[in-house]
Protein backbone atom coordinates (compact mmCIF):
# COMPACT_ATOMS: atom_id res chain seq x y z
CA UNK A 1 0.00 0.00 0.00
CA UNK A 2 1.50 3.15 -0.96
CA UNK A 3 1.75 6.15 2.00
CA UNK A 4 -1.10 8.48 2.80
CA UNK A 5 -0.65 11.76 1.44
CA UNK A 6 -1.15 13.17 5.36
CA UNK A 7 -0.34 11.41 8.72
CA UNK A 8 0.00 12.36 11.79
CA UNK A 9 0.98 10.62 15.29
CA UNK A 10 1.06 11.46 18.36
CA UNK A 11 0.93 14.87 17.69
CA UNK A 12 1.06 17.89 20.42
CA UNK A 13 1.36 21.57 20.03
CA UNK A 14 1.60 23.61 23.41
CA UNK A 15 1.69 27.03 23.99
CA UNK A 16 3.00 27.70 27.75
CA UNK A 17 -0.34 25.86 29.28
CA UNK A 18 -2.42 25.94 26.62
CA UNK A 19 -2.50 22.75 24.68
CA UNK A 20 -3.62 23.65 21.35
CA UNK A 21 -3.37 19.98 20.29
CA UNK A 22 -3.00 17.43 22.26
CA UNK A 23 -1.95 13.63 20.88
CA UNK A 24 -3.90 13.95 17.62
CA UNK A 25 -3.16 11.23 15.37
CA UNK A 26 -4.98 10.63 11.70
CA UNK A 27 -4.23 9.62 8.12
CA UNK A 28 -5.64 10.89 5.21
CA UNK A 29 -5.61 8.52 2.01
CA UNK A 30 -5.33 9.36 -1.68
CA UNK A 31 -8.65 10.85 -2.65
CA UNK A 32 -10.45 10.98 0.70
CA UNK A 33 -11.84 14.34 1.47
CA UNK A 34 -11.66 14.71 5.15
CA UNK A 35 -13.40 17.51 7.22
CA UNK A 36 -11.84 18.48 10.27
CA UNK A 37 -14.64 19.65 12.74
CA UNK A 38 -14.38 21.66 15.71
CA UNK A 39 -15.87 24.55 17.71
CA UNK A 40 -13.64 27.63 17.70
CA UNK A 41 -10.43 27.29 19.72
CA UNK A 42 -10.47 23.77 18.97
CA UNK A 43 -6.72 23.63 17.52
CA UNK A 44 -7.92 23.39 14.12
CA UNK A 45 -5.94 25.81 12.35
CA UNK A 46 -2.62 24.31 14.82
CA UNK A 47 -2.76 21.53 12.97
CA UNK A 48 -2.74 22.82 9.64
CA UNK A 49 -0.12 25.35 10.62
CA UNK A 50 2.02 22.26 11.91
CA UNK A 51 1.36 20.46 8.20
CA UNK A 52 2.47 22.91 6.53
CA UNK A 53 5.61 24.24 8.13
CA UNK A 54 4.83 27.27 9.76
CA UNK A 55 4.94 26.02 13.09
CA UNK A 56 6.25 23.29 14.90
CA UNK A 57 4.93 20.45 17.11
CA UNK A 58 6.18 20.18 20.11
CA UNK A 59 5.90 16.75 19.87
CA UNK A 60 4.68 13.74 17.66
CA UNK A 61 5.40 13.27 13.96
CA UNK A 62 3.92 14.56 10.73
CA UNK A 63 4.43 13.46 7.54
CA UNK A 64 3.20 14.66 4.03
CA UNK A 65 3.52 11.93 1.11
CA UNK A 66 5.13 10.01 3.57
CA UNK A 67 8.48 12.28 4.06
CA UNK A 68 8.65 14.24 7.62
CA UNK A 69 7.61 17.89 7.54
CA UNK A 70 10.29 20.32 8.19
CA UNK A 71 9.65 24.24 7.70
CA UNK A 72 9.86 24.93 3.81
CA UNK A 73 9.92 21.10 3.04
CA UNK A 74 9.83 20.05 -0.75
CA UNK A 75 6.70 18.07 -0.63
CA UNK A 76 5.07 21.21 0.07
CA UNK A 77 5.40 21.84 -3.88
CA UNK A 78 2.50 19.36 -4.04
CA UNK A 79 0.67 21.15 -2.02
CA UNK A 80 -2.19 24.37 -2.33
CA UNK A 81 -2.74 25.73 1.31
CA UNK A 82 -4.89 28.27 2.78
CA UNK A 83 -4.39 29.03 6.18
CA UNK A 84 -6.79 31.02 7.79
CA UNK A 85 -7.85 33.93 5.40
CA UNK A 86 -6.18 34.47 1.74
CA UNK A 87 -3.55 36.98 2.28
CA UNK A 88 -1.23 38.78 -0.25
CA UNK A 89 0.42 42.21 -0.84
CA UNK A 90 -2.17 45.20 -0.74
CA UNK A 91 -0.07 47.35 -3.41
CA UNK A 92 0.10 44.91 -6.14
CA UNK A 93 -2.26 43.93 -8.76
CA UNK A 94 -4.22 40.33 -7.85
CA UNK A 95 -2.02 39.07 -10.97
CA UNK A 96 1.54 40.15 -9.78
CA UNK A 97 0.42 38.49 -6.25
CA UNK A 98 0.31 35.86 -8.34
CA UNK A 99 3.01 36.06 -10.62
CA UNK A 100 5.44 37.41 -7.72
CA UNK A 101 4.32 34.23 -5.59
CA UNK A 102 5.21 31.88 -8.20
CA UNK A 103 8.13 33.12 -9.08
CA UNK A 104 9.66 33.58 -5.28
CA UNK A 105 10.29 29.85 -5.56
CA UNK A 106 12.84 30.02 -8.49
CA UNK A 107 10.46 28.87 -11.69
CA UNK A 108 8.71 30.31 -14.62
CA UNK A 109 5.35 31.80 -14.64
CA UNK A 110 4.69 29.89 -17.86
CA UNK A 111 4.88 26.24 -16.11
CA UNK A 112 1.91 27.83 -13.84
CA UNK A 113 -1.56 26.47 -14.33
CA UNK A 114 -2.36 30.07 -14.69
CA UNK A 115 -5.68 29.20 -17.00
CA UNK A 116 -7.13 27.52 -15.24
CA UNK A 117 -6.22 29.71 -12.63
CA UNK A 118 -7.51 32.67 -13.51
CA UNK A 119 -10.97 30.91 -14.44
CA UNK A 120 -11.22 29.94 -10.75
CA UNK A 121 -10.55 33.45 -9.87
CA UNK A 122 -13.18 34.73 -12.36
CA UNK A 123 -11.99 38.32 -11.20
CA UNK A 124 -11.90 39.53 -14.95
CA UNK A 125 -10.60 42.58 -15.47
CA UNK A 126 -10.38 43.22 -11.43
CA UNK A 127 -7.44 40.76 -11.16
CA UNK A 128 -5.26 43.90 -12.30
CA UNK A 129 -6.51 46.34 -9.58
CA UNK A 130 -4.84 46.13 -6.35
CA UNK A 131 -5.50 43.58 -4.00
CA UNK A 132 -6.33 46.37 -1.57
CA UNK A 133 -9.56 47.17 -3.64
CA UNK A 134 -10.40 43.87 -3.32
CA UNK A 135 -13.81 42.56 -0.98
CA UNK A 136 -12.96 39.46 1.13
CA UNK A 137 -14.51 37.15 -1.20
CA UNK A 138 -12.40 38.18 -4.08
CA UNK A 139 -9.34 37.49 -2.13
CA UNK A 140 -10.36 34.24 -1.02
CA UNK A 141 -11.21 33.29 -4.63
CA UNK A 142 -7.57 34.84 -6.08
CA UNK A 143 -6.03 32.47 -2.55
CA UNK A 144 -7.92 29.73 -4.93
CA UNK A 145 -6.19 30.53 -7.33
CA UNK A 146 -3.06 30.71 -6.52
CA UNK A 147 -3.39 27.56 -4.13
CA UNK A 148 -4.00 26.26 -8.12
CA UNK A 149 -1.06 27.83 -9.77
CA UNK A 150 1.04 24.60 -9.17
CA UNK A 151 -1.86 21.70 -9.92
CA UNK A 152 -1.70 20.52 -6.26
CA UNK A 153 -1.88 16.86 -5.48
CA UNK A 154 -3.41 18.00 -1.84
CA UNK A 155 -5.66 20.83 -0.76
CA UNK A 156 -4.97 22.30 2.38
CA UNK A 157 -7.91 24.44 3.05
CA UNK A 158 -8.77 26.46 6.86
CA UNK A 159 -12.95 27.44 6.97
CA UNK A 160 -12.46 27.94 3.19
CA UNK A 161 -15.84 29.88 3.05
CA UNK A 162 -15.34 31.98 6.30
CA UNK A 163 -16.37 35.46 5.51
CA UNK A 164 -17.84 34.46 2.78
CA UNK A 165 -21.68 35.31 1.11
CA UNK A 166 -24.09 32.55 0.51
CA UNK A 167 -23.65 32.88 -3.36
CA UNK A 168 -19.76 32.47 -2.70
CA UNK A 169 -20.20 30.11 -0.19
CA UNK A 170 -21.97 28.17 -3.36
CA UNK A 171 -19.06 28.85 -5.65
CA UNK A 172 -16.54 27.87 -3.09
CA UNK A 173 -18.07 24.65 -2.55
CA UNK A 174 -18.58 23.70 -6.21
CA UNK A 175 -15.51 24.52 -6.59
CA UNK A 176 -14.17 21.95 -4.16
CA UNK A 177 -16.54 19.76 -5.40
CA UNK A 178 -14.96 20.10 -9.23
CA UNK A 179 -11.36 19.98 -7.51
CA UNK A 180 -12.03 16.50 -5.82
CA UNK A 181 -13.60 15.02 -8.55
CA UNK A 182 -10.29 15.25 -10.47
CA UNK A 183 -9.20 13.11 -7.89
CA UNK A 184 -7.78 16.37 -5.25
CA UNK A 185 -7.04 15.02 -1.99
CA UNK A 186 -8.21 17.69 0.65
CA UNK A 187 -8.13 18.14 4.46
CA UNK A 188 -10.17 21.33 4.68
CA UNK A 189 -11.40 22.34 8.18
CA UNK A 190 -14.47 24.11 9.34
CA UNK A 191 -17.24 24.76 11.48
CA UNK A 192 -19.84 24.47 9.52
CA UNK A 193 -21.04 20.45 9.70
CA UNK A 194 -23.49 21.35 7.01
CA UNK A 195 -20.28 22.17 4.65
CA UNK A 196 -18.28 18.74 6.19
CA UNK A 197 -21.47 16.65 5.69
CA UNK A 198 -22.15 18.16 2.10
CA UNK A 199 -18.62 18.54 0.97
CA UNK A 200 -16.43 15.71 2.55
CA UNK A 201 -16.03 12.21 2.26
CA UNK A 202 -14.55 11.67 5.83
CA UNK A 203 -14.46 13.82 9.02
CA UNK A 204 -12.51 14.57 12.02
CA UNK A 205 -13.62 16.01 14.93
CA UNK A 206 -11.55 17.97 17.37
CA UNK A 207 -12.17 19.50 20.85
CA UNK A 208 -9.72 20.96 22.92
CA UNK A 209 -7.33 19.99 20.52
CA UNK A 210 -8.14 16.25 20.84
CA UNK A 211 -9.20 14.26 18.48
CA UNK A 212 -12.98 12.74 19.69
CA UNK A 213 -13.77 11.00 16.16
CA UNK A 214 -12.69 9.89 12.95
CA UNK A 215 -14.44 7.70 10.06
CA UNK A 216 -16.79 8.30 7.05
CA UNK A 217 -19.55 11.11 7.58
CA UNK A 218 -21.92 8.15 7.61
CA UNK A 219 -20.26 6.71 9.81
CA UNK A 220 -20.03 9.59 12.23
CA UNK A 221 -23.94 10.44 11.33
CA UNK A 222 -24.88 7.05 12.34
CA UNK A 223 -22.41 5.83 14.68
CA UNK A 224 -24.22 7.49 17.78
CA UNK A 225 -28.18 7.71 17.73
CA UNK A 226 -31.21 6.77 15.69
CA UNK A 227 -32.14 5.57 12.64
CA UNK A 228 -35.45 5.85 10.94
CA UNK A 229 -36.71 2.35 9.15
CA UNK A 230 -39.67 1.83 7.21
CA UNK A 231 -40.51 -1.83 6.28
CA UNK A 232 -43.62 -3.33 4.73
CA UNK A 233 -44.62 -4.84 8.42
CA UNK A 234 -44.60 -2.53 11.12
CA UNK A 235 -45.16 -4.45 14.16
CA UNK A 236 -42.70 -7.69 13.14
CA UNK A 237 -39.92 -5.60 12.73
CA UNK A 238 -40.50 -4.21 15.58
CA UNK A 239 -39.93 -7.14 17.02
CA UNK A 240 -37.02 -8.47 15.33
CA UNK A 241 -35.04 -4.90 15.83
CA UNK A 242 -35.94 -5.05 19.32
CA UNK A 243 -34.22 -8.14 20.21
CA UNK A 244 -31.06 -6.90 18.15
CA UNK A 245 -27.82 -6.76 21.00
CA UNK A 246 -27.14 -3.57 19.43
CA UNK A 247 -30.51 -2.02 19.55
CA UNK A 248 -31.29 -0.36 23.22
CA UNK A 249 -34.66 0.56 21.93
CA UNK A 250 -37.30 1.15 18.89
CA UNK A 251 -40.40 3.13 18.91
CA UNK A 252 -42.74 3.83 16.20
CA UNK A 253 -43.04 7.03 14.24
CA UNK A 254 -45.28 7.82 11.67
CA UNK A 255 -45.54 4.62 8.89
CA UNK A 256 -42.53 4.18 10.65
CA UNK A 257 -40.10 3.30 13.26
CA UNK A 258 -37.70 5.09 15.09
CA UNK A 259 -34.42 2.49 16.06
CA UNK A 260 -31.95 3.61 18.91
CA UNK A 261 -28.45 2.00 18.47
CA UNK A 262 -25.99 1.45 21.26
CA UNK A 263 -23.20 0.59 18.56
CA UNK A 264 -22.79 -1.53 15.62
CA UNK A 265 -23.48 -0.72 11.84
CA UNK A 266 -27.12 0.44 10.46
CA UNK A 267 -26.42 -2.65 7.93
CA UNK A 268 -26.54 -4.82 10.89
CA UNK A 269 -30.40 -3.44 11.14
CA UNK A 270 -30.92 -3.69 7.34
CA UNK A 271 -29.97 -7.48 7.23
CA UNK A 272 -31.60 -8.35 10.33
CA UNK A 273 -34.57 -7.07 8.33
CA UNK A 274 -34.23 -8.53 5.46
CA UNK A 275 -33.04 -12.22 6.58
CA UNK A 276 -36.63 -12.33 8.39
CA UNK A 277 -37.91 -11.45 4.60
CA UNK A 278 -39.50 -8.27 5.34
CA UNK A 279 -38.87 -5.59 2.74
CA UNK A 280 -37.09 -2.53 3.33
CA UNK A 281 -38.28 0.55 2.01
CA UNK A 282 -36.59 3.43 3.70
CA UNK A 283 -33.22 3.28 6.25
CA UNK A 284 -31.84 6.54 7.24
CA UNK A 285 -30.17 8.09 9.98
CA UNK A 286 -31.87 10.88 11.45
CA UNK A 287 -29.63 12.65 12.45
CA UNK A 288 -27.62 14.93 11.23
CA UNK A 289 -23.59 15.51 11.18
CA UNK A 290 -24.11 18.62 13.80
CA UNK A 291 -26.50 16.36 16.22
CA UNK A 292 -23.75 13.77 15.74
CA UNK A 293 -20.99 16.40 16.30
CA UNK A 294 -22.82 17.92 19.22
CA UNK A 295 -23.10 14.59 21.10
CA UNK A 296 -19.81 13.42 20.32
CA UNK A 297 -18.55 17.25 22.30
CA UNK A 298 -21.10 16.47 25.27
CA UNK A 299 -19.90 13.21 25.16
CA UNK A 300 -16.29 14.64 25.64
CA UNK A 301 -16.99 17.03 28.06
CA UNK A 302 -18.62 14.24 30.42
CA UNK A 303 -15.54 12.59 30.26
CA UNK A 304 -12.90 14.88 31.31
CA UNK B 1 18.03 33.53 -4.63
CA UNK B 2 18.00 35.76 -7.55
CA UNK B 3 14.53 34.86 -8.35
CA UNK B 4 13.57 36.01 -4.06
CA UNK B 5 15.98 38.91 -4.52
CA UNK B 6 13.80 40.36 -7.39
CA UNK B 7 10.22 39.19 -6.08
CA UNK B 8 11.25 40.57 -2.89
CA UNK B 9 12.66 44.38 -4.48
CA UNK B 10 9.83 44.78 -6.64
CA UNK B 11 7.23 44.23 -3.36
CA UNK B 12 9.66 46.98 -1.65
CA UNK B 13 10.01 49.35 -4.35
CA UNK B 14 6.40 49.29 -5.55
CA UNK B 15 5.26 51.10 -2.33
CA UNK B 16 3.69 54.44 -2.33
CA UNK B 17 5.36 54.98 0.86
CA UNK B 18 9.60 54.15 -1.40
CA UNK B 19 8.39 57.01 -3.61
CA UNK B 20 7.24 59.55 -1.05
CA UNK B 21 10.83 58.54 0.29
CA UNK B 22 12.81 59.19 -2.73
CA UNK B 23 10.67 62.31 -3.39
CA UNK B 24 12.28 63.39 0.07
CA UNK B 25 15.51 62.19 -0.48
CA UNK B 26 15.71 64.62 -3.81
CA UNK B 27 13.79 67.49 -2.56
CA UNK B 28 15.62 68.54 1.19
CA UNK B 29 19.13 68.19 -0.25
CA UNK B 30 17.99 70.82 -2.89
CA UNK B 31 15.97 72.78 -0.49
CA UNK B 32 19.30 72.43 1.64
CA UNK B 33 21.52 74.12 -1.38
CA UNK B 34 18.84 76.57 -2.37
CA UNK B 35 18.65 77.99 1.11
CA UNK B 36 22.72 77.96 1.41
CA UNK B 37 22.52 79.88 -1.57
CA UNK B 38 19.90 82.40 -0.44
CA UNK B 39 22.20 83.29 2.66
CA UNK B 40 24.65 84.47 0.67
CA UNK B 41 28.63 83.48 0.99
CA UNK B 42 29.51 85.28 4.41
CA UNK B 43 32.38 83.37 5.92
CA UNK B 44 32.18 85.69 9.21
CA UNK B 45 29.05 83.99 9.78
CA UNK B 46 28.76 82.28 13.42
CA UNK B 47 29.45 78.68 12.98
CA UNK B 48 28.48 76.43 15.51
CA UNK B 49 30.23 73.36 14.30
CA UNK B 50 28.27 73.98 10.66
CA UNK B 51 31.48 72.53 8.81
CA UNK B 52 30.89 71.75 5.49
CA UNK B 53 28.41 74.19 4.95
CA UNK B 54 30.48 76.74 5.90
CA UNK B 55 32.43 75.91 2.72
CA UNK B 56 30.01 74.76 0.32
CA UNK B 57 29.09 77.58 -1.34
CA UNK B 58 32.73 77.60 -2.95
CA UNK B 59 31.80 74.43 -4.94
CA UNK B 60 28.84 71.80 -5.81
CA UNK B 61 31.32 69.17 -5.29
CA UNK B 62 31.16 70.18 -1.59
CA UNK B 63 27.84 70.12 -1.42
CA UNK B 64 27.06 66.11 -1.01
CA UNK B 65 29.32 65.61 1.81
CA UNK B 66 27.48 68.83 3.69
CA UNK B 67 23.88 67.69 2.93
CA UNK B 68 24.57 63.73 3.68
CA UNK B 69 26.36 65.25 7.35
CA UNK B 70 22.86 66.99 8.35
CA UNK B 71 21.01 64.50 6.83
CA UNK B 72 22.80 61.19 8.30
CA UNK B 73 22.16 62.10 11.47
CA UNK B 74 18.58 61.66 11.78
CA UNK B 75 16.40 61.88 8.54
CA UNK B 76 18.63 59.02 7.20
CA UNK B 77 18.12 57.22 10.34
CA UNK B 78 14.49 57.21 10.22
CA UNK B 79 14.31 56.42 6.43
CA UNK B 80 16.96 53.15 6.66
CA UNK B 81 14.89 52.37 9.88
CA UNK B 82 11.76 52.17 8.42
CA UNK B 83 13.28 50.18 5.56
CA UNK B 84 15.28 47.91 7.41
CA UNK B 85 12.22 47.59 10.28
CA UNK B 86 9.68 46.80 7.69
CA UNK B 87 11.43 44.50 5.57
CA UNK B 88 9.83 41.01 7.26
CA UNK B 89 7.24 42.67 9.51
CA UNK B 90 5.64 44.03 6.25
CA UNK B 91 4.77 40.91 4.68
CA UNK B 92 3.48 39.49 7.80
CA UNK B 93 1.29 42.37 8.72
CA UNK B 94 -0.04 41.50 5.81
CA UNK B 95 -0.41 38.21 6.63
CA UNK B 96 1.36 37.04 3.13
CA UNK B 97 4.55 36.03 4.85
CA UNK B 98 2.89 32.31 5.22
CA UNK B 99 2.01 31.73 1.62
CA UNK B 100 5.36 32.70 0.58
CA UNK B 101 7.24 30.50 3.11
CA UNK B 102 4.43 27.65 1.58
CA UNK B 103 5.51 28.40 -1.58
CA UNK B 104 8.04 26.83 -0.52
CA UNK B 105 11.00 29.00 -0.22
CA UNK B 106 13.63 28.03 2.78
CA UNK B 107 13.39 30.65 5.71
CA UNK B 108 17.25 31.47 5.68
CA UNK B 109 16.94 32.69 1.80
CA UNK B 110 13.71 34.67 2.34
CA UNK B 111 15.52 36.25 5.58
CA UNK B 112 18.67 37.34 3.35
CA UNK B 113 16.79 38.39 0.73
CA UNK B 114 14.88 40.83 2.49
CA UNK B 115 17.87 42.08 4.18
CA UNK B 116 19.24 42.49 1.37
CA UNK B 117 16.72 44.46 -0.56
CA UNK B 118 16.46 46.58 2.65
CA UNK B 119 20.49 47.06 2.09
CA UNK B 120 19.93 48.01 -1.72
CA UNK B 121 17.20 50.72 -0.23
CA UNK B 122 19.38 52.08 2.33
CA UNK B 123 22.27 52.34 0.13
CA UNK B 124 20.00 53.83 -2.79
CA UNK B 125 18.96 56.61 -0.48
CA UNK B 126 21.85 57.35 0.70
CA UNK B 127 23.13 57.64 -3.01
CA UNK B 128 20.28 59.64 -3.98
CA UNK B 129 20.88 62.45 -1.33
CA UNK B 130 24.25 62.66 -2.39
CA UNK B 131 23.43 63.13 -6.32
CA UNK B 132 20.26 65.25 -5.63
CA UNK B 133 23.32 67.52 -3.50
CA UNK B 134 25.62 67.43 -6.53
CA UNK B 135 23.33 68.03 -8.64
CA UNK B 136 21.64 71.08 -6.78
CA UNK B 137 25.30 71.76 -5.75
CA UNK B 138 26.74 72.21 -9.49
CA UNK B 139 23.74 74.09 -10.36
CA UNK B 140 24.06 76.79 -7.61
CA UNK B 141 27.53 76.64 -7.26
CA UNK B 142 29.13 75.39 -10.47
CA UNK B 143 32.80 73.06 -10.19
CA UNK B 144 35.47 74.44 -8.32
CA UNK B 145 38.53 73.75 -5.83
CA UNK B 146 37.85 74.34 -2.89
CA UNK B 147 39.89 75.97 0.11
CA UNK B 148 39.74 75.07 3.69
CA UNK B 149 40.85 77.79 5.71
CA UNK B 150 43.46 76.56 8.51
CA UNK B 151 41.62 78.07 12.02
CA UNK B 152 38.13 78.64 11.21
CA UNK B 153 36.91 75.22 10.86
CA UNK B 154 38.33 75.17 14.82
CA UNK B 155 41.30 72.76 13.67
CA UNK B 156 45.00 74.24 14.53
CA UNK B 157 46.65 73.58 11.22
CA UNK B 158 47.26 75.77 8.13
CA UNK B 159 44.81 75.85 5.51
CA UNK B 160 44.42 73.55 2.48
CA UNK B 161 43.16 73.01 -1.07
CA UNK B 162 40.84 70.47 -1.90
CA UNK B 163 41.22 69.75 -5.74
CA UNK B 164 38.08 68.73 -8.04
CA UNK B 165 39.29 65.37 -8.10
CA UNK B 166 39.85 65.04 -4.14
CA UNK B 167 36.59 66.33 -3.61
CA UNK B 168 34.74 63.66 -5.83
CA UNK B 169 36.62 61.08 -5.18
CA UNK B 170 36.23 61.86 -0.91
CA UNK B 171 32.82 62.40 -1.68
CA UNK B 172 31.99 59.06 -2.84
CA UNK B 173 34.28 57.38 0.01
CA UNK B 174 31.93 59.49 2.28
CA UNK B 175 28.82 58.47 0.68
CA UNK B 176 29.67 55.20 1.00
CA UNK B 177 31.45 55.38 4.57
CA UNK B 178 27.33 57.07 5.42
CA UNK B 179 25.73 53.96 4.01
CA UNK B 180 28.04 51.35 5.41
CA UNK B 181 27.44 53.22 9.22
CA UNK B 182 23.80 51.81 8.22
CA UNK B 183 24.86 48.26 8.33
CA UNK B 184 24.13 47.91 12.32
CA UNK B 185 20.69 49.52 11.68
CA UNK B 186 20.08 47.13 8.92
CA UNK B 187 20.78 44.06 10.87
CA UNK B 188 19.17 45.19 14.29
CA UNK B 189 16.39 46.14 12.53
CA UNK B 190 15.62 43.36 10.38
CA UNK B 191 16.21 41.05 14.00
CA UNK B 192 13.32 43.43 15.24
CA UNK B 193 11.32 43.04 12.16
CA UNK B 194 11.24 38.95 12.87
CA UNK B 195 10.48 39.58 16.39
CA UNK B 196 7.04 41.17 15.30
CA UNK B 197 4.09 41.48 12.82
CA UNK B 198 3.70 44.78 13.37
CA UNK B 199 5.73 46.33 10.90
CA UNK B 200 5.96 50.17 12.91
CA UNK B 201 6.90 48.02 16.41
CA UNK B 202 10.12 46.87 14.49
CA UNK B 203 10.19 50.22 12.80
CA UNK B 204 9.98 52.29 16.22
CA UNK B 205 12.73 49.98 18.35
CA UNK B 206 15.02 50.23 15.42
CA UNK B 207 15.02 54.05 15.54
CA UNK B 208 14.79 54.39 19.41
CA UNK B 209 17.66 52.07 19.37
CA UNK B 210 19.52 54.37 17.45
CA UNK B 211 18.15 57.81 19.13
CA UNK B 212 19.35 56.33 22.34
CA UNK B 213 22.45 55.37 20.76
CA UNK B 214 23.18 59.31 20.02
CA UNK B 215 22.20 60.78 23.11
CA UNK B 216 24.29 58.45 25.26
CA UNK B 217 27.21 58.79 22.46
CA UNK B 218 26.71 63.02 23.70
CA UNK B 219 27.33 61.93 27.35
CA UNK B 220 31.08 61.69 27.56
CA UNK B 221 31.52 60.96 31.33
CA UNK B 222 30.66 57.40 29.74
CA UNK B 223 34.13 56.65 28.84
CA UNK B 224 35.24 54.04 26.47
CA UNK B 225 31.86 52.28 26.21
CA UNK B 226 30.92 55.04 23.70
CA UNK B 227 33.65 53.36 21.04
CA UNK B 228 31.30 50.71 21.33
CA UNK B 229 27.75 52.55 20.00
CA UNK B 230 26.58 51.88 16.62
CA UNK B 231 26.42 55.54 16.20
CA UNK B 232 29.91 56.54 17.81
CA UNK B 233 31.50 57.08 14.10
CA UNK B 234 29.18 57.72 12.24
CA UNK B 235 30.50 61.51 11.53
CA UNK B 236 34.26 60.42 10.63
CA UNK B 237 34.27 60.72 7.28
CA UNK B 238 33.51 64.08 7.49
CA UNK B 239 37.70 64.88 8.84
CA UNK B 240 38.36 64.36 4.58
CA UNK B 241 36.86 67.40 4.02
CA UNK B 242 37.56 69.70 7.11
CA UNK B 243 40.87 68.57 8.25
CA UNK B 244 42.51 67.37 4.99
CA UNK B 245 42.99 63.71 7.17
CA UNK B 246 41.66 60.47 6.96
CA UNK B 247 40.97 59.45 10.42
CA UNK B 248 41.66 56.08 11.81
CA UNK B 249 38.26 56.64 13.92
CA UNK B 250 36.48 55.49 10.12
CA UNK B 251 38.35 52.12 10.23
CA UNK B 252 37.27 51.87 13.65
CA UNK B 253 33.62 53.01 12.60
CA UNK B 254 33.84 49.87 9.99
CA UNK B 255 34.92 47.52 12.29
CA UNK B 256 32.29 47.90 14.73
CA UNK B 257 29.83 48.08 12.24
CA UNK B 258 30.61 44.98 10.36
CA UNK B 259 30.59 43.72 14.24
CA UNK B 260 26.65 45.06 14.77
CA UNK B 261 26.11 43.39 11.49
CA UNK B 262 27.71 40.20 11.96
CA UNK B 263 25.31 39.55 15.18
CA UNK B 264 22.17 40.79 14.73
CA UNK B 265 22.02 38.61 11.19
CA UNK B 266 23.05 35.68 13.05
CA UNK B 267 20.11 36.50 15.47
CA UNK B 268 18.00 37.03 12.93
CA UNK B 269 18.44 34.08 10.91
CA UNK B 270 18.50 32.27 14.38
CA UNK B 271 14.92 33.39 14.97
CA UNK B 272 13.67 33.12 12.06
CA UNK B 273 14.36 29.70 11.19
CA UNK B 274 12.79 28.87 14.78
CA UNK B 275 9.86 31.08 15.24
CA UNK B 276 6.35 29.34 14.68
CA UNK B 277 4.95 31.69 11.41
CA UNK B 278 1.65 32.90 13.03
CA UNK B 279 0.86 35.74 9.78
N1 LIG C 1 0.42 31.69 19.32
C1 LIG C 1 -0.41 31.25 20.26
N2 LIG C 1 -0.16 31.50 21.55
C2 LIG C 1 -0.97 31.05 22.50
N3 LIG C 1 -2.07 30.34 22.27
C3 LIG C 1 -2.37 30.06 21.00
C4 LIG C 1 -1.55 30.50 19.92
N4 LIG C 1 -2.10 30.07 18.77
C5 LIG C 1 -3.21 29.38 19.12
N5 LIG C 1 -3.37 29.38 20.45
C6 LIG C 1 -4.44 28.71 21.19
O1 LIG C 1 -4.53 27.40 20.71
C7 LIG C 1 -5.89 27.00 20.65
C8 LIG C 1 -6.21 26.51 19.26
O2 LIG C 1 -6.20 27.59 18.36
P1 LIG C 1 -6.54 27.42 16.82
O3 LIG C 1 -6.35 28.73 16.17
O4 LIG C 1 -5.79 26.26 16.28
O5 LIG C 1 -8.09 27.07 16.89
P2 LIG C 1 -9.12 26.88 15.70
O6 LIG C 1 -9.70 25.55 15.89
O7 LIG C 1 -8.49 27.17 14.41
O8 LIG C 1 -10.20 27.97 16.06
P3 LIG C 1 -11.13 28.89 15.10
O9 LIG C 1 -12.29 28.05 14.72
O10 LIG C 1 -11.50 30.01 15.97
O11 LIG C 1 -10.28 29.30 13.94
C9 LIG C 1 -6.71 28.18 21.10
O12 LIG C 1 -7.03 28.01 22.44
C10 LIG C 1 -5.78 29.34 20.92
O13 LIG C 1 -6.07 30.33 21.88
MG1 LIG D 1 -8.81 28.62 12.93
Amino acid sequence: MSDPIVSTEGLCKRFGEVKAVDDVTFSVERGQVYGLLGPNGAGKTTILRMLTGLERPTAGNLRLFGEPVTPSCAQLLRVGAMVEQAAFVPHLSGMLNLKLWWEAGGTSFADADLDNALAVAGLDSAIDRKVRTYSQGMKQRLGFARLLLSRPELLILDEPTNGLDPGEIREIRELIGRLTDDGATVLLSSHHLNEVEQVCTHALVINHGRLVADGTVSELIGSSGAVYVEVDDRDRAQAILAALPSVSDVQQQGDGLVVHMRDGRRSDLAAAITTAGLRLETLMPTQQLEDAFLDLLAAQEVAS
Amino acid sequence: MIALLRTEFVKAARRTRTLIIALALVGLPTLIVVAIKARGNRPDRGDRGEGLFRLASQSGLLVPGAVLSVMSGFLLVVIAGSIAGDSVASDASWGNLRYVLMRPVSRGRLLAAKASVAGVLIWAATILVAIAGLIAGIALFGVHPVNVPGLSLGGTGAGFQLSTGALVARTALGAAYVAFSFSALLAMGTFFSTLTDTATGAIGATIGVYIVSEILDSISQLGVVRYGFPTHYSDAWTTMFTANTFSHDMIAGVVVQAAYFVVFSAAALWWFRTKDIRS
